[in-house]
């Protein structure tokens, strides 16, 4: 038993040591493409707000929920700057991808209903949602990878549930709102997401400051 | 101070209200909330407007509420910020953080609240200008650049990556209206190259945050650009050195090459290559006098008839090994004597063809066989006839030189020997083949009587002896037999007209150095029977007038004159008479040889006529020879060689 278990221990070593000499491609350029990435699914975010805000019936913004009630908001994020630097990087990783995680099915949802959208340009809508959900797919593959470089504790990913039902509604307003409340949480934490992965980066890019 | 400002036209109001209706003041208008801006994302300020003030004092307050809990604060910093401002610093800036605020104004008389407004600070992230701006010029190979250099604002935490900033720059030239704007990224250094030299140039930064909005652009550095000679000018001056230099290196060595560069370009023009063509004379503009000098005096053939001349063989003379003599009539002389080679069996070939019936035939084979040979030899014969001029009067040689001239240079052209020539150009001599007989006769021969294709005389012609008459005189009376039944009416007088065509070219006078001109025409040449040698050969010499004679050659038969044909003798030799009246002769030669100019056309044109015509002297003047030269044959009672009457 224990020389099984030497045997294993060994085995995880090598495979550790390996994985860590193993440089493919370095940390702070993957965390680099994954701040880019980041960047730009806010991006893209910010302009769906603004282009379903460009129709948005001025009632909706009486009865948009409040941002406190997006389904991310029980997970505990710092709140401003001290709180953030003393956050470490894998905890950091831990919560963009965990927020990440939250939206694959929002996203989907979102895109489902897209189209049916009562919104003139629910098309370029739907194209962006499309856009979203494959940014999010790949800057999920390249956390994950990332995760598996910084340590057992970035791997801890919260469960942050979608309990939205699976249709935003069935009247015009309430559809839109919904729609728009969906969407700006999800600004909210594409924001989170590329910060920390910013912070990140800059952490990680010790002998380049010029990256910061 | 707005309470004391307030306070009067509260005063007022007061003053009036008693007078006054009612009075002005009311609520305090709705403040508005302009903008709420955070510099570094760890704090922010936000402004307001306020309404009408209601004619009251009127106080303003801020309250905000963030998201997660109902409790309202009121803005702790109304100062710091300015007028109409909140300042939240650090300890109550939360970000990821919905901010509700709103504005509250209040006066005397009531209060207004501003339109709440939702502010999440990320959002609102709008940071300082750039700082500490250097411009500096740099040098580079390829002239000098400018280094712009700059700083993050003072509070951005750019540091650990709180925030992130992008940097632009823009540049102009002092005067300019357009600005030329850089994208930085998120280096604080940039290059600008491709200045002006000399010029000044104001330079500008700003920054913003990945998500936020844009600083507002720095103070204006000035930056002037040092005087420097650019590269390109360099460059273009060089090539303009060199160019210049390969210019000037062409044109000198076209300048040495000129003439040959004009020949190449602009190629001389021939020019008209006619003798006797002065070009001065063209330039002059006289044309009349141009061709007038062209004419050449003697041709075209004015004075004889052209009939003869075209009816009249040329005399085709071998150089058989056999030293016969073959008297070829052809009929035409200048094809005859073109074509050297002609098909032997064309009878109408100048060339006695080997078909005709006339004598000699079996001396054609040899003769054509041999035409190469005859050529040789009658080059030397014309030689020889050199010599044997030696003892006859008059100058042979230069024409000799030019029956010779045409041998060489024409290969194909028969050298006929003038045989028969008027001229004094005597290219042969007939030998007497009696050998003691030497007599001068003259023979003209024309083949006038005969018609073209049945006639067909030869005269071989010995290159060593000269023209000999020989055994072939039986030929020769056969074919005078032959011919003669074709011509009744023709007299038994033939003539033998011995054409030559350099003969007829040497006649002009002016080309008789070359002579190799092939003739227009045939000059008919007067043949002098000068000698009989041993060996069967007469000789014979050209005869030609004295009076018509140009160079004053005269070539009147010295002494004897063999010129009367007495008969055949039954050794088939010719008997020549001699001439007794040397003088008569020679009158009649002198009388009749320009006279006989006349009369030749007329004889040419009456072949087969006028016996008178016959019987005087027929010169063989018809071939139109310009040369008044032509012996003509002296009268019938002279003698002609006449076969017919030798026949009888």
């Amino acid at each position: 038993m224990a020389h099984r278990g030497s045997q294993a221990t060994t085995l995880y070593l090598t495979a550790l040591y390996m994985l860590v000499s193993c440089t493919a491609v370095p940390v702070n350029d993957l965390l680099d493409r994954a701040s880019q990435r980041s960047d730009k699914l806010h991006s893209l975010s910010t302009s769906l707000t603004h282009e379903l805000d460009s129709h948005f019936p001025p009632i909706g913004r009486m009865i948009m929920p409040r941002p406190s009630m997006c389904h991310t908001s029980s997970l505990q994020t710092p709140t401003d700057k001290e709180q953030a630097l003393r956050v470490s990087e894998s905890d950091l990783l831990s919560l963009a991808r965990s927020l990440l995680q939250a939206w694959v099915d929002p996203l989907l949802l979102l895109s489902s209903s897209a189209n049916s959208l009562p919104h003139p340009a629910h098309n370029s809508i739907y194209r962006k949602i499309q856009e979203l959900q494959e940014y999010s797919k790949s800057l999920g593959d390249g956390l994950d990878i990332l995760s598996g470089k910084m340590g057992p504790s970035s791997q801890y990913i919260s469960l942050l549930p979608f309990r939205g039902s699976n249709d935003i509604g069935q009247d015009k307003t309430s559809r839109l709102v919904n729609f728009q409340f969906l969407l700006s949480c999800f600004r909210r934490d594409s924001h989170k997401i590329d910060s920390f992965l910013k912070v990140l980066r800059c952490r990680a890019a010790k002998m380049r400051p010029e990256m910061c | 101070m707005r309470r004391a400002v307030g306070s009067v036209p509260l005063l007022l109001m007061l003053f009036f209200i008693g007078h006054a209706k009612e009075t002005r003041y009311s609520p305090p208008g709705k403040p508005k909330l302009t903008s709420c801006r955070s510099p570094e994302k760890e704090t922010f300020t936000c402004w307001w407007e306020p309404g009408s003030d209601g004619g009251l004092p009127t106080t303003y307050a801020l309250y905000y509420r963030k998201e997660n809990s109902d409790a309202v604060y009121e803005c702790p910093d109304y100062h710091t910020a300015g007028e109409n401002s909140c300042f939240f610093n650090k300890n109550d800036t939360s970000i990821w953080v919905n901010y509700n605020i709103t504005v509250v104004a209040t006066n005397a008389l009531g209060s207004n609240f501003s339109d709440p407004v939702d502010v999440d600070v990320v959002y609102i992230v709008q940071p300082h200008t750039p700082e500490n701006v250097t411009v500096t010029v740099m040098e580079d190979k390829d002239g000098p650049f400018l280094r712009v250099s700059w700083e993050p604002p003072r509070k951005a935490d750019t540091r650990s990556g709180w925030i992130t900033l992008i940097y632009e720059l823009r540049v102009k030239l002092e005067g300019e209206e357009e600005w030329e704007e850089h994208r930085a990224g998120q280096q604080k250094m940039f290059n600008i190259f491709s200045l002006r030299s000399g010029g000044m140039y104001l330079v500008q930064v700003r920054c913003k945050p990945d998500h936020g909005f844009w600083s507002e652009w720095s103070s204006t550095t000035y930056i002037k650009v040092p005087d420097y000679f650019p590269r390109e000018t360099s460059v273009w001056i060089l090539i303009a050195v060199f160019s210049a230099f390969i210019f000037f290196i062409l044109t000198w060595i076209l300048n040495l090459k000129s003439n040959s560069v004009k020949h190449c370009l602009l190629p001389p023009v021939p020019g008209p290559k006619i003798k006797g063509f002065d070009k001065q004379l063209l330039k002059n503009g006289r044309s009349e006098e141009v061709f007038s000098a062209l004419v050449v005096p003697g041709f075209p053939p004015t004075t004889s008839s052209d009939c003869e001349d075209l009816l009249v063989e040329y005399l085709e003379v071998y150089t058989p090994e056999e030293q016969e003599l073959i008297l070829e009539e052809g009929k035409d002389l200048q094809e005859g004597c073109l074509k050297s080679k002609g098909s032997p069996s064309d009878s109408d070939s100048g060339r006695g063809s080997c078909d005709s019936h006339t004598l000699l035939m079996e001396k054609c084979g040899e003769g054509e066989g041999k035409e190469e040979k005859h050529q040789e030899r009658a080059q030397k014969g014309k030689r020889q006839q050199k010599h044997q001029t030696g003892w006859e009067e008059g100058d042979v040689s230069h024409t000799r030189e030019d029956v010779l001239s045409p041998d060489m240079s024409e290969g194909r052209v028969k050298t006929w020997p003038s045989v028969f020539s008027p001229l004094p150009q005597y290219s042969s001599r007939p030998l007497d083949h009696q050998g003691s007989l030497e007599t001068a006769r003259q023979l003209c021969l024309s083949d006038s009587l005969f018609p073209p294709p049945s006639t067909s005389s030869h005269l071989s012609y010995n290159a060593k002896e000269g023209l000999a008459l020989g055994s072939g005189q039986q030929e020769f009376y056969l074919g005078k037999k032959q011919t003669h039944p074709s011509n009744p009416q023709s007299q038994p007088r033939w003539h033998l007209q011995a054409h030559s065509d350099f003969n007829i070219s040497s006649m002009d006078r002016k080309q008789a150095a070359s002579g190799l001109q092939l003739p227009g025409f045939r000059s008919t040449e007067y043949v002098e029977v000068q000698r009989v040698n041993q060996e069967d050969m007469v000789i014979l010499q050209p005869l030609f007038s004295s009076s018509c004679q140009r160079d004053g050659h005269l070539q009147i038969g010295q002494g004897e004159d063999y010129s009367k044909v007495k008969g055949v003798d039954s050794g088939n030799m010719l008997l020549l008479q001699r001439e007794v009246e040397v003088k008569r002769e020679e009158e009649d030669g002198d009388r009749y040889s320009c006279d006989i100019q006349d009369r030749v056309t007329e004889s040419c044109y009456t072949t087969s006529t006028a016996a008178s015509s016959q019987v005087t002297g027929k010169p063989t003047s018809c071939a139109g020879t310009a040369m008044p030269v032509q012996e003509e044959m002296v009268l019938a009672a002279n003698g002609y060689v006449d076969a017919a009457t030798m026949l009888l």
